[in-house]
């Protein structure tokens, strides 16, 4: 049986430096795809989760015995995020074609080339919510963050965290309408009463 | 049950974390409100679709650029501990060599310095200039020490935040640094635009703690930092450096709201300590 992050965090946090490469094999792939979907560029998301490794080793001492390893991993994670935004305000961290290096879709057939363009279409909707709409559905959908552990982590109400999620989600419904409408190709019905994606 | 409280759960409704009896509540809700049974389909459908979204998966350099981060650390770490010349040269020769001609220069010239040095203590010396060997020597390690306090100013003044944390790095070599050096690392602390550099020189501003120009620079960074990493780390400093001065800034970040909620978790802990 595998140990449990905590267990091999304290062991970190003891100076068993080697552990934390275990961590890492664990939660890169995670934050990679969380810094990736919150500021849409690869490059940014590589740098970015190195740094969050090199915080959880700098200040390894802080995590405590009964702290849950990836609500603190996800704390550091956001303040790398911010420090990032504060420190490179002059560069426009999402722009309209935000995948500098995001996966390109290759032809595909019939309802799978749908399907992909249907969620490329999503993903754009996505990134035309506000950076916190945007995290907070990330953070519940992606992440599968519970959302008492999502109001942990940005120190507010669970309330708050739901509706949140409620409005970010209505946003993103809209968006995701008003793309669809600009761009016909993709294969969305909204009938009288439902939106049906297909 | 009414619709705005119907709506209140939608968040919990689409990830089907809804117990009984509430879920029957809302289904027979749903059953005869329109409006809300469509966004509760609608938001569920949403929902669903973002699944369909692929998750991104890292380039294969993540691992190598981890173990490289890490090997680095342990390293600044060991020089921090064991700040001997000889210690710090083993290590700079198992990975430490400059890509500037100019700091390769300067390390040419402190290997000379090194080499004269270790000829003159191997020299049968006439018994009668030891005391102008004794002067020699004193200058030739004064020339290493200048040297070091150049390369270390050189790197820290570089464009690659790797080479400044390795400026930051070298200034544990040192004993007794000049004032210029003193001034780089506490305006490295106040202006880098790298967190990483800015905390590597909190560290490394602690081996030289006694000096007031430090301490006054520590103080003065409290003030002006924003990154809550660096401030918990300025305080954790502060408090070890038992400064007195401190006790007032902490108390305001104990009770401004605006201050991140770990800094001022830190800095109540720091007052008890020093009061």
């Amino acid at each position: 049986m595998s140990e449990t992050d905590e267990n091999l965090m304290l062991a970190v946090r003891g100076g068993d430096v080697a552990k934390l490469g275990v961590l890492f094999d664990r939660h890169h792939r995670t934050l990679f795809d969380f810094f990736v979907r919150m500021t849409g560029r690869r490059t940014v998301a590589d740098d970015l989760v190195q740094d969050v490794f090199f915080r959880i080793l700098k200040y390894r001492k802080t995590f405590r015995d009964e702290s849950w390893f990836k609500a603190w991993m996800f704390h550091i994670a956001r303040n790398a995020r911010f420090d990032y935004y504060r420190s490179h305000q002059d560069e426009a961290i999402l722009e309209d074609n935000h995948a500098d290096g995001l996966q390109s879709p290759s032809p595909l057939p019939g309802q799978q080339l749908e399907q992909q363009q249907q969620s490329m279409l999503l993903e754009s909707a996505l990134f035309k919510l506000s950076p916190e709409k945007r995290e907070v559905l990330i953070l519940s959908r992606y992440q599968d963050l519970k959302y008492e552990q999502i109001a942990e982590l940005m120190s507010c109400e669970v309330g708050t965290v739901k509706t949140r999620v409620h409005r970010a989600l209505k946003e993103l419904r809209d968006m995701f309408l008003k793309l669809s409408s600009e761009k016909p190709p993709c294969n969305v019905k909204k009938s009288e009463s439902n939106l049906r994606i297909v | 049950m009414q619709c705005e409280e119907v709506r209140e759960q939608f968040a919990d409704r689409v990830r089907q974390g809804i117990g009984e009896p509430l879920q029957s509540e809302i289904t027979a809700h749903l059953v005869t409100c329109d409006a809300c049974r469509n966004e509760a389909e609608e938001l569920s459908a949403v929902w669903t679709a973002m699944g369909s979204i692929p998750a991104e998966q890292p380039g294969p350099q993540a691992r190598a650029r981890f173990d490289l981060m890490v090997d680095a650390y342990q390293q600044g770490i060991e020089q921090g501990s064991t700040p001997g010349f000889w210690t710090g040269m083993n290590s700079w020769l198992a990975g430490f060599w400059p890509r500037q001609p100019v700091l390769q220069f300067g390390l040419g010239f402190v290997l000379l310095a090194l080499g004269v040095w270790t000829g003159l203590q191997l020299r049968p010396a006439p018994q009668s200039s030891n005391t102008a060997r004794g002067d020699e020597l004193a200058e030739l390690r004064g020339q290493v020490a200048a040297m070091n306090q150049m390369v270390a100013l050189s790197l820290m003044q570089q464009q690659s935040a790797g080479d400044r944390l390795r400026g930051v790095n070298w200034s544990y070599q040192m004993r007794k640094p000049g004032q210029e050096v003193l001034g780089a690392l506490l305006d490295t602390l106040m202006h880098d635009p790298n967190v990483n550099v800015r905390l590597a020189t909190v560290d490394a501003l602690r081996q030289f703690g006694d000096q007031d120009v430090v301490r006054k620079g520590v103080l003065e960074a409290m003030r002006k930092q924003e990154s809550p990493m660096v401030q918990v780390a300025l305080i954790d400093l502060a408090v070890d450096l038992r400064e007195k001065e401190s006790v007032a800034m902490l108390k305001e970040f104990t009770q401004d709201q605006k201050v991140d909620a770990a800094v001022r978790a830190r800095a109540q802990k720091g007052l008890s300590e020093l009061e």
